[in-house]
């Protein structure tokens, strides 16, 4: 395993990496009935301009007195007056979540886990296939594609939801449908009377839509019965394991590899993911994914 | 640097001169249950019952709940406030498997992110380790490179010679606190040839055996085997003895709590044999018993050497004698398929 | 003993039988355990395995407790308790009469091995043998033998036993044993009983204050058959998820109250607790309160409805007003 992770270390609160750094709610913005998005800012001045992460890192949010829960940071890197993260009221911290206002303080620690590998996507064909609230650690890594637009060749993007209300990020879809340099693609797997784009689930969309696996990388984020339906299509495509990335979601706790409770097998989705690629998840030594 | 010897007689002045220093921990028993517990000046009656304490040391560096920090809101907001500092301990009469497993989980805690609760109780702690003279039937430390009455994870070892224990200096904090332990007699040739001799009667009394020559790959191999695990999981009831009271079991929750507007974040032991252990809003990956049990021992005896270089393990026998229903550890480990019998 | 060796030869031959004859697809009993005294749970569907049935003084575990986890006919072998216990889920509508076939084990009391050490000052593993004899037990130590009153080394949930012998069976695998019923067993209680509450409030402070919340009391107990405990709620939070005592003992009154009417008082909750509580002090009171309040006990007829989950008319009398 790697040595002590120097990078991160100047984030920690009083040398302890527990303790949370108290960060303001700036704005709220509901994505679907139940799914916001949160705008911050650290409270701290100092680290709110050098705090840095990278697209598919995650932090652990707490609301004080109910509990900590991780969600992946979904602002760019590359937009940095505020940061953001998107959470799905299903539970007790998420619910004490939709609870709060503007202006409520919450507890952040991190950037955790690893990140999208830029340097590996570097002049490639990207295409983003992502399924509701998957969106979110996607969406981070888009924005930070196109505002380096010129690191990079065709841009794909395929984002399903269930209904046209499950669909987030709507200002999102809006801005990159205008996009002249990316091909953006939305469905849904039942429409409404006022929806006129596609109908289908995200797979078989993708699958007419036939995106070139030569020099291109497939990053795909949804729920898990998406992802297991995807890899198969993306497989057919010609695209090999190794281009194939995704992000994968287990339970967490600690986010830092040590209250054992995120484990496939020996690797630990905290501290050696959340992104991955299919070649790996292959090799994992569980089949527990 | 020659070895010195204590009479048994006067445990109890090297304990209060300790005591000084430190926090002297000793094995104690209320209601039958033996623990480590604070000493209270007086008592060694464990010298005559003692053989292993039912919850492992790793408490007193892993509390079972334990303080994270407080939090309180005023009108500026929050204040976080860390616990104060606990005092130094020194664990008297640890059993070196029990060493053994301390040693074996601090990878855990130091690897990349260091834990600062657990690390700061283990590195101002001394570990003050007995022989044990009397293993018992569930013991099979022999068999996971572990020695009843000799350690290298300890800072100072005792080995019991008759009416005296010699003590040997293991570490340089061993050596550091004897410096400062006078009035210690020096010990003879002969009592250094008794404790070697009691090592050794100590070392031949494990009868249980466990063989785990090429345990990770068979487990490996056996990892897709349902029938196998289904057939390994069926008496387990999912309760978390085995787990909670095994010292290289480390797994923790963090919750909060919250009194107006102040609260404290705690963390605690969980285990991984508890159905809630994975489980998240849409799915939860080993809802069935049988994933839960492999989970566990492929975790002990495959994960953690992949990452470690050590089999998380050190033959304490406690999941064995305390199990409600006689699950056995060794009993299922030696009962893995030679080769795999499902295709991954 | 010698009646223990008959009662497992028929034992063996009948569990053989019925998967020979796919009468059942599981056979649940006891076989030798690992460790010296102890028995282990046989879970099989394997003719072959039913050789290994053991039927001796320390067949502890109520082998009810895997009915709800399991698909298909069972073959059950059980003690009184725990017959009792098998007929309690029959009243909850867990478990088919039709599905399981109830081979009854006439039962004279097991044997603690708690007790034992603590009487022999010797752990389990230093004794040669426990034998019984009627209302004697003899346990040899290095060659001697002590001999101790039986009364002295049963557990004490056998000592207020009311069914050694199963009542609804498909075959008794012995002549019925009496009930022991000896005052003895309720002398924990009735200590607690005597005490002011502030007094038992400083006993269970102390008691659950090493709890470690494994849940093994829940958990081999066959009432216990939720699929999410409320303990485990997170929305909201009934009981702090950490050990601390207010919270174990929330626990505990909560479970009580959730099992009254259908528990049976077979023990397994105090013995499987690896810290010693004395659950049964808690768990055999609200059994006595359930009594006492409803002239009711767990168990003892199949096609008695549930306590407190049924109620006839008449019972709203003088309730509502």
């Amino acid at each position: 395993m790697t040595a002590t992770d120097t990078k991160h270390q100047r984030f920690f609160a009083q040398n302890n990496v527990y303790l949370p750094h108290i960060a303001v709610i700036e704005k709220i913005i509901e994505e679907t009935p139940g799914v916001r998005t949160f705008h911050f800012n650290f409270k701290d001045k100092k680290l709110q301009k050098e705090f840095s992460f990278e697209s598919g890192q995650f932090g652990e949010y707490s609301v004080f007195g109910i509990g900590e829960a991780p969600f992946c940071i979904s602002s760019s890197p590359t937009r940095r007056d505020h940061i953001e993260f998107t959470a799905q009221r299903v539970g007790r911290v998420t619910n004490a979540l939709h609870r709060l206002g503007v202006g409520a303080e919450i507890g952040f620690r991190g950037p955790y886990g690893n990140s999208f590998p830029l340097d590996f996507l570097k002049g490639k064909n990207l295409v983003f296939v992502g399924g509701g609230i998957g969106l979110a650690p996607l969406r981070s890594l888009i924005w930070n594609v196109i505002d380096n637009r010129k690191k990079y060749k065709n841009i794909d993007i395929v984002y399903g939801a269930r209904t046209p209300a499950d669909l987030c990020f709507k200002y999102d879809l809006d801005a990159w449908g205008k996009d002249k340099s990316i091909k953006f693609v939305t469905t849904v797997d039942r429409g409404d009377e006022s929806w006129k784009g596609k109908v289908g689930v995200v797979p078989k969309i993708l699958e007419e839509i036939a995106p070139s696996a030569k020099n291109a990388v497939a990053i795909v984020c949804g729920p898990p019965i998406m992802i297991r339906f995807t890899f198969p299509v993306l497989t057919k495509l010609g695209f090999t394991p190794e281009q194939m990335l995704t992000t994968l979601e287990k339970r967490m706790k600690c986010g830092i590899g040590k209250c054992g409770r995120c484990n496939i097998g020996n690797i630990y989705v905290c501290r050696d993911g959340p992104v991955f690629s299919y070649a790996q998840i292959k090799n994992f030594v569980s089949s527990e994914y | 640097m020659a070895n010195k010897k204590i009479n048994k007689k006067d445990i109890a002045k090297l304990l209060n001169k300790w005591s000084q220093e430190f926090a002297v921990f000793v094995p104690s028993r209320e209601s039958g249950v033996a623990e480590m517990a604070k000493w209270d000046g007086k008592d060694v009656s464990f010298l005559d019952w003692y053989r292993n304490t039912i919850v492992p040391p790793k408490a007193n560096f892993l509390p079972q709940m334990e303080e994270m920090f407080r939090f309180q809101k005023d009108k500026e907001g929050y204040k976080i406030e860390l616990p104060p500092d606990g005092a130094k301990q020194l664990i008297f009469g640890i059993r070196p498997c029990d060493a053994r497993a301390m040693a074996i989980i601090d990878a855990n805690f130091k690897e990349l992110y260091q834990d600062p609760y657990y690390l700061s109780r283990r590195n101002s702690a001394v570990l003050v380790g007995l022989g044990c003279m009397n293993p018992s039937e569930s013991c099979f430390c022999t068999s996971m490179g572990v020695s009843p009455a000799e350690s290298k994870d300890v800072d100072l070892m005792l080995t019991d010679i008759g009416d005296e224990f010699l003590i040997e200096e293991v570490s340089d904090k061993g050596r550091k606190l004897m410096a400062k332990t006078t009035g210690l007699k020096g010990a003879t040739k002969n009592d250094e040839a008794k404790a070697k001799e009691a090592k050794k009667t100590a070392y031949d009394k494990v009868t249980r055996k466990l063989d785990t020559e090429g345990i990770a790959d068979k487990l490996l191999a056996s990892f897709d085997d349902q029938d196998f695990w289904e057939k390994v999981a069926a008496k387990c009831i999912s309760c978390g003895i085995c787990t909670l009271l095994c010292p290289t079991c480390y797994c923790f929750d963090i919750n909060d709590e919250l009194v107006r507007q102040q609260g404290t974040r705690f963390r605690n032991w969980d285990s991984c044999g508890f159905p809630v252990y994975t489980k998240m809003p849409m799915e939860n990956p080993r809802a069935e018993k049988w994933r839960r049990v492999r989970q566990k021992v492929c975790h002990k005896f495959e994960f953690y050497p992949m990452n470690f270089d050590v089999i998380a393990c050190t033959g304490c026998g406690r999941c064995i004698r305390l199990c409600p229903v006689n699950w056995d550890i060794t009993q299922v480990l030696e009962s893995v398929p030679a080769k795999a019998r499902v295709g991954k | 003993m010698l009646k223990d060796r008959e009662m497992e030869q028929k034992l063996r031959n009948e569990a053989r039988t019925l998967l020979e004859q796919g009468k059942v697809d599981w056979i649940i009993g006891f076989e030798a355990g690992s460790l010296k005294f102890s028995t282990t749970p046989l879970i099989t569907k394997d003719k072959n395995d039913t050789e290994r049935l053991v039927i001796n003084p320390f067949i502890v575990n109520n082998l009810a407790d895997f009915l709800t986890g399991i698909k298909g006919r069972v073959g059950i072998v059980v003690k009184g308790c725990d017959s009792r216990s098998v007929v309690s889920l029959i009243q909850d509508n867990k478990v088919v009469r039709e599905d399981v076939v109830i081979l009854g084990v006439p039962c004279t009391g097991l044997i603690d091995l708690g007790k034992v050490e603590k009487l022999t000052g010797k752990y389990r593993d230093e004794l040669d043998d426990i034998t019984r004899q009627g209302n004697k037990v003899t346990i040899r130590v290095n060659g001697q033998k002590k001999e101790f009153p039986a009364t002295d080394v049963l557990f004490d949930h056998c000592l207020a036993c009311e069914l050694p012998t199963p009542k609804e069976y498909d075959l008794l695998l012995g002549e019925p044993s009496p009930p022991i019923a000896n005052p003895l067993a309720q002398e924990k209680i009735e200590k607690l009983k005597q005490m002011t509450p502030e007094q038992r409030w400083g006993v269970w402070e102390k008691e659950l204050s090493r709890c470690i919340r494994c849940y093994a009391c829940r958990n081999v107990c066959p009432a216990c058959f939720c699929q999410r405990c409320f303990v485990e709620e997170t929305e909201p939070q009934w009981v702090f998820p950490a050990p601390r005592w207010q919270d174990n003992l929330m626990f505990q009154i909560i479970r009580n109250i959730h099992v009254a009417g259908r528990c049976t008082d077979c023990g397994e909750c105090e013995r499987a607790c690896p810290v010693n509580i004395p659950l049964r002090s808690l768990t055999r009171e609200m059994y006595d309160i359930v009594d006492e309040l409803f002239q009711f006990k767990a168990g003892m007829d199949k096609d008695a409805p549930p306590l407190l989950t049924h109620y006839e008319e008449e019972e709203a009398e003088g309730i509502f007003r």
